[in-house]
This record gives C-alpha cells, structure tokens and sequence, in this order.
C-alpha cells in the first residue's frame, strides 16, 4: 500500500474503528516510515482539538421541555389511538370528511329521487325521468371533476370512489382519472385511480391509457397494481410499455420479477 | 438482544411504550446538544434543536426498523433539523463569549484564559471549514457512530464518507498552519 492509503486510515485508527488485522499492518508501516509517523501527529493533533472541544451543559430546562413535550405527546396518542385494523382506519377516513357537502349531496339526492319517484307515477312521462336521471348523473360527473382538484387527499379519493356509482362515464371524467392516475402526489390516491380506471376496463380509451400510463409510474406499488390490471384486462399492447419500464435503473427487484412473470403471460 | 440497548427500547417505543423515550433522552440529550451545538454555535437554537429531534423520533417511531441503528437514525434526524433551520455561524463570537462567561475567574484564571484563547482560535478555524466539512469533522468524532452510519447520514458510500473525513481533517490541519497553530505541521 502507499503512504496515501495508510493516511487515509489515520482518522479509523484515531476512533479504533480498525480491525486487528488493519491496524497491525498499519502500525508496522509507521514503524519503518517517518514521513506517515510524522503526518500521523499532525492529524492525531486536529483530531484531538475536536474530540477536546467542550461538551456543553444543556440547561435544565431542555429536560423540563421534553418532560412536558413527552407527556403531551402521549396525552394526544392516547386521545387519537388509531383504530385497529384496515377498516377501522378506512371508517376513521370516512368519519373525517366534511360533514355538510356531503349532506349536500344527500339533499340532492333526495330532492331528485322524489322528484323522479313523483313523475315516475306518471307514466306519460318517462321520457322526462330519463332526462333526469341523465341530469343527476351529469351532476355527479361535475361534482366527481370539482372533487378531483381538492387539496385533501381524502377528499380525491371520494372522487375516485364515485365513479363506482355511475352508470355511464363519459370521456371528461376517463381523461380526469387518468391525469389523477399520472400526476397525483398521493399513492392511495392513484391506487384507487387504478382501481376505478381498472373497472372501466371496456372502454378503449380507458385501456390506452392505463397502457400510456405504465412508464410514468415510479411507486412499486402502483407498478405491481398496474401488472396485475394489465393481466386482468389480458391487454397484449402493454407488453412494449413493460419492457419499457423494465430498463429504467434503480427498479424495484420485486417489481423486475413480477414484470417479467406479466409479459411471460401476456405473450 | 438486550432489552435495555438503544435499539431495543426504541422498539417499544415503537411499539406503542411512548415512556420509554424518557430513557433514550437521558442517554443522549447531552452528546445531541452538544453536536448541533458544535455545528451552530448557538445555545438555545440548539437546545430548541434537541425537543424538534427528538419529538420527530416520537412522531416518526415507525419509520425506526429492526435493523436500524438508533444513532444513526437520530443523528440522521438531527442533520435534517439542522438543514431546516439552515444556520449559517456568523454569530459565532456570540457564543464564544457566552461560553467564557461559564468559565472565567477562580484561581486557576491564567490556565483557564490560556485554554479559552486557543479553544476560540480552534471554533475560529473550524468557522472557516465548509458546512459539509465541519458536519464530517463532528459525525466522526462521535463514538458511537462508525462508517457505516455516517455514511448513510451523509448520504454517500463507506467509501466516499473515509475519503471526505480524510480531506476535513486536511483543510483543518491547513487553517491551522496558516493561523500558526503549533502541533499541525508535519
């Protein structure tokens, strides 16, 4: 070894962080190099101006404030011990969310419902209760689209959610969900997306997308979710977009497996 | 592995033993304090700094693996708290000369204003190291961290983590020369 190396061990042997071996063999070299002994005194001398520095006193009350910080600390855990489990979380999600919009939602439901049960009595007029219930899912796609762009969340992924409900979705709300699918910064968000767009799977421009969507997702989990969709829909085109993915570096290893397990069986 | 090792009660806390965070504060508030406080040379950032450290350990004890190191972790949490606060040390000879407060007068006066000048020629030298510099001089001389833990606080390799303690140590030995410390001549 060069007196480089051995130098470049000065601060492992200062701190014992050598092993015996290590350090044998460079002790052997100091013994028959002056220069190293030499250089070794110096660093052993900025290294000992450091480990000499003063340990400061902290002030006692660094002690009462982490008493009182801990003990508020848990004061609150205990408050908001989370509920057990998945559901009990989902329920905790689900009871969070703003009470009045949707009560909104459930006034206007009613409103429309018995407006429809009252022309439905009619029945000159189902033509009209077609009108409506096209109205009603029109304004469900509006308030889905408006839901999208809130700042919570929990509050996009009702949006997600909503789409469960509807009967016909049309390509305004497909291009939300598949922006929401790209771009949302929230995992659960865009696995729910995934879980939406996935059950949408009938429509071309749905399956096109998903497929588009594939190299953009950097989340494992979204990438693993996407396969699995993919498999599901048994979408052939997808392969290419999978190769794709798999030559981006720093791939998770779980990913790389199920990938290729995926495009084995789609080919 | 022992019930009473860092990692060990880190896990309780972990698992829901808030309690026994009181006990890991104990064993490491002073070396904590001491490390931001070398880094900023401020006294009450630094111990506002150790409440934050250790109140993000409590709100983020599931992000504490088995397989962790407990120093580590904080000193990992530390250095983001540090980088938040983004504290340059212009302010330095404030605190030089609140720490002279604590240990002038007596009998010993001479000896004691005598470690006191070349203590404040050593903060000056090491003001004059970069923040990454001085970051790698403070995480190394810490006992219970070794290259793979600094290395992983750093964010950089074993390897790179050796060679930028070596370099440190280097531009130290250099500003100490250049201000006519005695001892850092080869």
């Amino acid at each position: 070894m060069k007196c480089e190396e051995y130098r470049n061990q000065f601060a492992d042997w200062y701190m014992e962080r050598l092993d015996a071996a290590k350090k044998a063999e460079l002790e052997g070299h100091l013994d028959t190099c002056a220069d190293c002994r030499e250089a070794l005194a110096a660093t052993q001398f900025v290294l000992d101006s450091i480990s000499n520095l003063p340990d400061p006193e902290p002030s006692a009350r660094v002690r009462a404030d982490f008493r009182t910080m801990l003990d508020e600390f848990k004061a609150v855990e205990e408050k908001n011990v989370p509920p057990n489990g998945f559901w009990g979380q989902l329920k905790r999600s689900w009871a969070l969310q703003p009470r009045f919009s949707l009560a909104y939602s459930l006034m206007v439901l009613l409103v429309c419902v018995s407006v429809v049960f009252l022309i439905s009595r009619d029945s000159k007029q189902e033509a009209d209760v077609r009108d409506l219930r096209a109205q009603l899912n029109e304004l469900k796609q509006t308030k889905l689209l408006a839901l999208l762009d809130n700042p919570l969340a929990s509050e996009r992924m009702k949006a997600v959610n909503y789409t469960g409900e509807m009967k016909h979705v049309d390509g305004r709300v497909i291009n939300a969900l598949l922006t929401t699918l790209n771009n949302d910064p929230n995992d659960n968000v865009r696995l729910s997306t995934l879980e939406a767009l996935a059950a949408l799977g009938n429509q071309p421009e749905v399956r096109t997308g998903l497929i588009k969507s594939i190299t953009m997702q950097n989340s494992p989990v979204i990438q693993l979710a996407i396969a699995d969709v993919m498999l599901k829909l048994q979408e052939k085109r997808s392969v290419g977009s999978f190769k794709a993915l798999l030559k981006q570096k720093d791939l998770d290893n779980e990913v790389k497996r199920k990938l290729k397990e995926t495009i084995t069986k789609l080919i | 592995m022992d019930i009473l090792s860092d990692n060990a009660l880190m896990l309780q806390v972990k698992a829901g033993d808030l309690e026994r965070m009181s006990l890991l504060f104990e064993r490491h508030h002073k070396a904590l304090f001491g490390f931001l406080f070398h880094l900023t040379q401020r006294r009450e950032a630094s111990e506002d700094m150790v409440q934050t450290v250790f109140y993000r350990m409590l709100k983020y004890r599931n992000s504490f693996a088995e397989e962790s190191n407990f120093s580590g972790w904080m000193y990992h949490i530390a250095r983001n708290v540090l980088k938040d606060q983004k504290f340059g040390l212009s302010n330095k000879y404030d605190m030089i000369g609140e720490h002279e407060e604590k240990i002038a007068g007596g009998t010993l006066a001479d000896e004691r204003i005598e470690k006191s000048q070349s203590r404040k020629q050593l903060y000056d030298a090491m003001g004059m190291l970069t923040e990454g510099d001085r970051e790698i001089l403070m995480l190394n001389s810490m006992k219970e961290l070794k290259y793979p833990e600094i290395s992983k606080i750093m964010g950089i390799t074993e390897g790179a983590a050796r060679v930028r303690v070596f370099r440190a140590v280097e531009e130290l030995r250099q500003i100490f020369i250049k201000k006519g410390i005695k001892g850092a001549n080869e």
